[in-house]
């Protein structure tokens, strides 16, 4: 009974301490008969408490927090990725006219080589998704998702070096549906027969299927200019048979871990330059990568 | 939390937001109760996704019968640690991370206060499970003794009394290893 009651006092003692904030020396106050064997068990409760104040590291809040919000998408409804992703109509209409009309015209390369914050920018992304439309190769798409993510990065290191951590969020969006979309692609290269015109192609990259030429990029800081997508339709023609697909998809994988390992190299370094209003979206960004690389080399293994 | 019943009435019916906000809510008190009772910051971080997929997974299983919503939430995540020390042989002996440590600016203070959660740790290990999950959940997740029971499935009476055994044990050591 003397050991409920000493309990149940211990117990009021640690609220009004350790969740009221009142002092150690009020509560030895409030009982002074207890007050002796108290004194050292709350000092032990104040030491416990303060040593176990850790906190997560800030890289897995960052991953943990993206891998939660993906199973969070997933369970929601199951969606299904548009082909063309969102960009205004007059830059989709204006993208398709420079693309068939004028494809490494100066238009073109010039909107390739725009970042977030200019005006182009819209056109950039829409040309991108006129280029897909365009080519008619899972490979060739593959390819060419590969190099737009890789653009990804290039924005998302430039927006970081202006201080931008709103921008960094929307790329990184961005950065993510390319890299599921060559997740998807990847996935059905399997038995994937060339059609017969591109297996006659002599691999002129002037076509529509062609990303323009990125050219260099304003970037400050040592980040990298932005690389072109790495692939037409037909660069690096078509395999025959089973034993060109294994090439192509073993020349996809090269290409892909290389990016992988460039860009999340990239990323870590601009990690430590960058102000800390900037480091959480960067942060998320660097997950984003890691999973999303991950998830399209284990596809293409 | 304010409005909390609400939140969870919302995430049950797929409100991702909602859902999110107990995420941020919930997710560092969950990982510091993981990291004391494993003692092992990667797997304390592996189990931390574990929690949160699973509660994701079972949230529409939850019913307001007076059990709050962390009281359910820390029940996965004690399933969890227990079946974890359950599949362990040994005990990790593996010294915590300089990134378990909350950041300080002070040099000197932060190493007093490593030295303090590898105390912990260390005293930590001679307490009973049902000892060192009282410590976790009160003093590093601030649950109530009444939440507490709940997550474990004992009596008010029953936890304060393993309160009480745990510090004096607790401070048993500490003056020793001191």
């Amino acid at each position: 009974m003397k050991d409920k009651e000493f309990n149940n006092i211990f117990d009021e003692c640690l609220e009004r301490i350790v969740l009221d904030g009142e002092t150690l020396e009020y509560c030895l106050k409030l009982y002074p008969e207890q007050a002796d064997e108290l004194k050292p068990l709350l000092e032990t409760v104040l030491a416990v408490k303060e040593a176990s104040s850790v906190e997560p590291r800030p890289e897995f809040r960052a991953r943990a927090r993206y891998q939660f919000r993906s199973a969070l998408q997933e369970k929601a409804a199951p969606r299904r990725r548009p082909f063309l992703g969102w960009v205004p109509r007059w830059a989709t209409a204006l993208a398709i006219v420079l693309v068939v009309l004028m494809a490494g015209g100066g238009t073109v390369a010039a909107a390739s080589n725009s970042m977030p914050d200019s005006i182009l920018y819209p056109v950039k992304l829409a040309t991108e998704n006129v280029q897909l439309a365009l080519t008619t190769s899972d490979i060739g798409e593959a390819r060419l998702c590969a190099g737009f993510a890789d653009r990804r990065v290039a924005e998302i290191i430039y927006m970081a070096d202006m201080g931008d951590a709103r921008q960094i969020e929307r790329i990184t969006e961005r950065l993510d549906d390319r890299l599921e979309m060559l997740v998807v692609l990847v996935s059905e290269l399997d038995g994937e027969q060339a059609p017969s015109f591109l297996m006659e192609s002599t691999g002129d990259s002037s076509g529509a299927g062609e990303p323009p030429d990125s050219g260099d990029s304003d970037t400050a800081n040592g980040a990298p200019t932005e690389p072109p997508p790495s692939a037409t339709v037909d660069e690096g023609g078509w395999g025959k048979g089973h034993h060109g697909q294994a090439q192509n998809r073993a020349g996809l994988t090269v290409s892909v871990a290389g990016s992988a390992s460039n860009n999340h190299s990239v990323m870590q370094a601009m990690l430590e330059e960058v102000p800390p209003s900037v480091k959480e979206a960067l942060l998320e960004a660097i997950a984003v990568l890691e999973n999303g690389y991950g998830k399209v080399l284990q596809a293409l293994q | 939390m304010q409005g909390e019943e609400s939140l969870v009435r919302r995430a049950q019916n797929n409100d991702q937001e909602a859902f999110a906000r107990l995420y941020e809510e919930y997710f560092d008190k969950i990982y510091r109760y993981l990291a004391l009772r494993v003692g092992n910051e990667m797997e304390a971080e592996d189990m931390t996704q574990q929690v949160f997929l699973n509660a994701l997974q079972s949230i529409s299983s939850f019913r307001w019968k007076g059990v709050p919503f962390s009281a359910w939430l820390y029940r996965i995540a004690h399933n969890q640690a227990v079946d974890h020390l359950r599949k362990k042989t040994k005990r990790p002996s593996v010294p915590l991370d300089e990134s378990l440590i909350s950041s300080g600016d002070n040099p000197h203070s932060t190493a007093e206060l490593k030295m303090n959660i590898e105390q912990l740790l260390v005293a930590a290990k001679r307490l009973t499970e049902a000892q060192r999950e009282v410590i976790s959940l009160r003093f590093t997740s601030e649950l109530s003794i009444a939440k507490v029971a709940k997550v474990m499935g004992k009596s008010e009476g029953a936890v304060k009394a393993l309160q009480h055994s745990a510090i004096v044990a607790l401070r048993r050591t500490m003056l020793v290893t001191e």
